[in-house]
């Protein structure tokens, strides 16, 4: 492959390069040193500074050459390019090695580089928000110049007809988002159902109750449970849970459907109890002991002191992880795509099929349908919405969780 | 055995210079014996035994680490909730021992109320903070009743002027001596018939330390108070009655003006002279 | 005043006693509900998966000529031939290939039996043509069939022919991602934790880069699909389906979580750890890289193997890459299509076949004890060396 050689040749040589540049840098400085000046920093350290300024115009010219060529637009050869980092490490050498004095101050040099370095890496994060948040904007506008949002958002029909081919015409498909949406928070309501009381007992249980030794072994069971792919849940709740729904719910003269949604919302809650309970474990150890104290010394009981001292102490944390449990639960996607159903259905009951928000989208994207038909672009248009729902959530929590450690520091 | 000697000649007229009152045939009011304490391996408290005088003021004073709140806090078992402590000896309270297995350790807290180093108000309204114990405790239901007891308590605790527009603002908005006084109105909202205090000024300024103190000078006309203080001159100021813990024993214990000025024991004149401590 | 205190429990306090016990059991319950759920759980997948780790084998005699080479199936008996997967024929010519003294011999070999008599022997099927049930029953009685372990589970890649589908292409794509992903997000990651903890000043940029990480680590993971597909695959151009867009795509979900561990691993390291290094001269990035981060480094590595267990498990982002692909060979770059452990769990799920329920279980198993080793693994990082100050 030609780009895997460039890019060969180009690393191959410059670490060797980079290594002569040290030694050249090192030797000056050494020599110039033994001619009885004072050097401001180590030896070394000049070496250092010699190589960074030899290979950083060679890097710069390859990574803009590189992205050039990612986004398609014409560049020089290989060759020139090649040649063009070449010019430009030797005229980086050359003027480090004349900087070369007693009095560089080579180390301070460096440590500017280093902290420029790791400043720019914290901004990959920022980038990865202003990714994600482009790559959905761009497609989900496409959409919604196609579809108003009006009919997106109050729509109780969701049909897209499917189209093959870019630009064929999809006036025949409905894209009312009520009904995905209905099925999203049903599913949600019954993991948090499931997550928010047991998750939240069972931390009281592990923070207030639990010896040290109980403690020690269960922690690890609850962080396996955390530990299990999402995938594997939805195995479990298509193949174990499902068919257990339909049994139990026959038994009691209920008809349910093998991708009810009941099953996928069970499952979903279980997958949520070791994420609350840690989080809730955490801000009800972070409540201070002298309160438990206190109410202890006024002949309170343990669960009077915990029901009515400490837990009222720990709501916002408490309710900041369920949010977060929420967050996550709005988004989750194997567990659905696996075991509920595609078909969006408006409906209370659980034991129907419905669909989800992340069904859609997966359903949408790994279809053989070309990238700008409106099914497709309906996706991001729901990836939009998820990602502005679960954004909104989670700053929530974590500006109340930064509040509640503030307040017990 | 000088403690034990001490309770014999406890019904001598003792002249306590902060209080030109005699004191007659004191009663006691909870009296420990051969308390001996360890934390895991580490022994705190080495078979300590004191009476403690109904409606007096029992100050302990002691260097750090002499085991003097350990013995404040066995005083309403509050030490049963460390983990791995084991308390052996006996503490007699209303003729019936505390650690005897049928005593119920919630009933007694609510007989034997406590205050703490640092201010401990729940984060509830001032309204709630006094409310809380006497609803659990089921000792008031109806809401004027109650509101009755908060004010009741708040003006014993020298707070009520301060706080009387503000009752639903919370506990936590008032600076610490204010909070410390809502922490003892809290305390004495239940009736408790002892009131310990475990260095209940040491977070607080001078000003609001001597509201506290005449706070307790005044509280002992109904409450039986032991109080642990670092501060030699507070003990002095409010205690009739003042042990010297040193190293898990009980050094010395007397009236507080003959332990000041005529200590038996080397240590005890060492410690109140300021050699160590 | 105080006359005949009772320390005994009132019949108020028992009442309250009665709500002690209740909500303790409230407490005490949902623990082991969590518990029963994990066993259930566990039970369930080793119920159905771990029949795929054996397979039923069948003893016979294998000819090998100028005819066989060609109409493989006529190689064996052909009253047993019917009950042979279809891989070992197909695989007699390279057999051949690879030995030519073998041309003119008879040898005698346990084959790998279909997927419908391992089926009706593990029990999970009543289906099985009569005359294979007898040729069955007879080999049976010859002591001509047994189990084997299923070795092809782990050495061969994934297969429409159930008893021949494995996880080896799964593997070989599931460490090319993961090789992407510990090259992208461990110096990132670690290079953001340093700046964010010991450089960075505290203003509202520092504040917006902290929340912004944290809501990350919040983020659906299916929207990094999304910014896969859009950014990685659409805008750069790099392959579909490949190792490199899937490690990509994880290497910016595993970031925030390698940001926060690293960074509780260097505020765990005391401030006179680095005011000591400062007092004899050393600058600010020396005292960090020659004290600072060596102290730091297990809490460092185990938030990262934590990471890195978690992006194993990953599959909806995947699924928008194109990483369910059909993979039966192993990847030999990271450019060319892959498949990753919990799609091909994925992939196995959906298909119509038994057998494939058995594999996908087999597969669950493989993957959670390979997710369980490493946590276990980080566990032991942790507290063997970590430093409490």
């Amino acid at each position: 492959m030609d780009t895997s050689q460039t890019l060969l040749v180009f690393f191959g040589g410059l670490v060797p390069m980079a290594a002569v540049a040290f030694a050249l840098g090192r030797r000056k400085a050494l020599l110039s040193d033994a001619r009885g000046a004072r050097m401001h920093s180590l030896p070394g350290q000049y070496g250092v500074y010699v190589a960074t300024w030899m290979a950083l115009p060679a890097l710069a010219i390859g990574v803009v050459a590189a992205c050039a060529v990612l986004i398609g637009v014409r560049v020089p050869s290989a060759p020139f390019v090649l040649s063009f980092a070449l010019f430009g490490a030797a005229v980086g050498l050359a003027m480090a090695l004349r900087r070369v004095e007693p009095t560089l101050r080579a180390r301070n040099a460096i440590e500017k580089f280093v902290y420029w370095t790791l400043f720019a890496a914290s901004l990959v994060s920022i980038l990865t928000t202003f990714g994600i948040i482009i790559s959905i904007l761009f497609e989900a506008l496409k959409f919604f110049n196609q579809v108003s949002v009006w009919d997106f958002v109050t729509g109780t029909n969701w049909s897209p007809v499917a189209t093959f081919r870019p630009g064929q015409d999809a006036a025949d498909s409905q894209f009312g988002s009520v009904p995905l949406f209905a099925g999203t928070f049903m599913i949600t309501a019954i993991a948090m159902s499931v997550a928010i009381p047991v998750g939240l007992f069972a931390a009281i249980y592990m923070s207030e109750y639990a010896s040290y030794r109980i403690r020690t072994f269960a922690k690890p069971l609850l962080e396996i449970l955390a530990g299990i792919p999402t995938v594997v849940y939805g195995f479990f709740a298509a193949i174990t849970v499902s068919p257990l729904v339909v049994d139990v719910a026959a038994f009691f003269g209920l008809n349910a459907s093998y991708t009810n949604a009941l099953a996928p919302g069970l499952v979903m809650g279980i997958m949520i109890i070791p994420f609350i309970s840690s989080l809730s474990d955490d801000v009800i150890n972070a409540i201070p002991n002298s309160l438990r104290e206190g109410a202890y010394a006024l002949g309170a009981t343990k669960s009077e002191t915990i029901k009515q001292i400490v837990l009222p102490a720990a709501f916002p944390g408490i309710m900041a992880a369920s949010l977060l449990g929420v967050s996550r639960a709005l988004g989750e996607t194997m567990i659905v795509v696996m075991a509920a159903g595609l078909r969006p259905n408006l409906t209370w009951n659980p034991l129907e099929d419905m669909t989800t928000v992340t069904v859609r989208i997966v359903d949408a994207l790994t279809g053989d349908q070309s990238f700008d038909s409106p099914e497709t672009l309906a996706a991001f248009a729901l990836g939009l919405v998820l990602f502005v729902v679960t954004l909104t959530l989670n700053l929530i929590s974590i500006i109340v969780i930064r509040k509640f450690r503030q307040s017990y520091e | 055995m000088r403690t034990r000697d001490l309770t014999g000649d406890s019904t001598q007229v003792v002249r306590v210079p902060t209080m030109e009152r005699p004191r007659v045939n004191q009663s006691t009011k909870m009296s420990v014996s051969d308390l001996a304490v360890w934390y895991g391996e580490k022994q705190a408290l080495h078979g300590v035994s004191l009476d403690v005088y109904e409606n007096e003021v029992t100050a302990l004073i002691g260097p750090s680490g002499c085991g003097k709140s350990t013995f404040l806090r066995c005083l309403n078992r509050m030490n049963d909730l460390v983990p791995g402590v084991r308390i052996e000896g006996a503490v007699v309270f209303e003729d019936q021992n505390i650690y005897a297995s049928e005593v119920d350790v919630v009933e007694l807290r609510s007989h034997i109320g406590m205050v703490f180093q640092k201010p401990n108000p729940f984060p509830k309204s001032i309204y709630e903070n006094i409310a809380y114990a006497p609803k659990i405790l089921g000792q008031v239901r109806k809401r004027t009743d109650m509101d009755d007891l908060v004010e009741r308590s708040l003006k014993r605790a020298g707070l009520w002027e301060e706080v009387k527009d503000r009752l639903d603002a919370p506990g936590l908005s008032l600076s610490g001596g204010q909070q410390q006084r809502l922490c003892i109105a809290r305390a004495i909202a239940v009736s408790p018939s002892v009131l310990l205090m475990d260095e209940p000024c040491s977070a607080l300024d001078p000003v609001a330390t001597a509201t506290v103190e005449q706070l307790i000078d005044e509280l002992k006309e109904n409450y039986t108070i032991v109080i642990v203080t670092h501060n030699l001159q507070q003990a002095a100021r409010v205690a009739g009655y003042t042990a010297f813990f040193h190293l898990g024993n009980i050094v010395e214990f007397s009236d507080t003006d003959s332990l000041f000025t005529h200590p038996r024991e080397k240590k005890t004149e060492d410690y109140i002279t300021g050699r160590y401590g | 005043m105080s006359q005949g205190i009772s320390l005994q429990p009132s019949r108020q306090l028992r009442r309250r006693y009665r709500a002690e016990r209740r909500f303790k059991a409230y407490c005490v319950g949902a623990l082991l509900l969590s518990i029963a759920f994990l066993v259930l759980f566990f039970s369930d997948m080793v119920r159905q998966g771990h029949s795929a780790f054996i397979q039923t084998e069948i003893q016979a005699e294998v000819t090998y000529n100028e005819d066989t080479v060609k109409f493989t199936n006529e190689s064996v008996d052909e009253s047993i031939a019917p009950l042979v997967s279809r891989a070992f024929f197909r695989s007699i010519p390279r057999r051949v290939d690879a030995d030519p003294s073998l041309m003119g011999t008879t040898e005698t070999l346990w084959l790998t039996a279909t997927a419908d008599v391992d089926q009706y022997r593990k029990k999970y099927s009543d289906r099985l043509e009569p005359e294979m049930q007898s040729t069955l029953e007879r080999l049976e009685s010859e002591g001509k069939v047994s189990y084997g372990f299923n070795k092809g589970l782990f050495t061969s890649g994934d297969s429409k022919i159930p008893s021949n589908a494995g996880l080896w292409s799964a593997f070989v794509g599931t460490f090319y991602v993961m090789l992407v992903v510990l090259a992208v997000s461990f110096p990132i990651g670690v290079a953001t934790a340093i700046y964010l903890e010991e450089f960075a000043p505290d203003n509202r940029f520092t504040q917006g880069v902290e929340i912004n990480i944290n809501n990350l680590a919040a983020v659906p993971s299916i929207l990094f699909g999304l910014l896969g597909l859009a950014i990685f695959i659409n805008f750069f151009g790099v392959p579909r389906s490949s190792a490199l867009a899937g490690g990509l795509t994880l290497s910016l979900m595993t970031l925030p979580v390698i940001i926060i561990s690293t960074r509780a691993a260097l505020r765990a390291v005391p401030q006179n750890i680095r005011q000591g290094a400062q007092a004899v001269g050393a600058s600010r990035w020396q005292a960090i890289r020659d004290h600072v981060l060596p102290l730091s480094l297990p809490g460092i590595l185990t938030g990262t193997i934590i990471g890195v267990a978690q992006a194993m498990g990953e599959t909806a982002p995947l699924l928008l890459i194109g990483m369910i692909a059909y993979i039966p060979d192993a990847p030999t770059s990271m450019t060319e299509a892959a498949t990753v452990l919990p799609a091909q769990i994925f992939t196995w799920a959906g298909m119509p076949e038994r057998a494939y329920v058995s594999l996908t279980a087999a597969g669950i198993l493989v993957l959670l004890s390979l997710l369980i080793t490493l946590n276990a693994t980080a566990v032991i990082l942790r507290n063997r060396f970590e430093r409490r100050w």
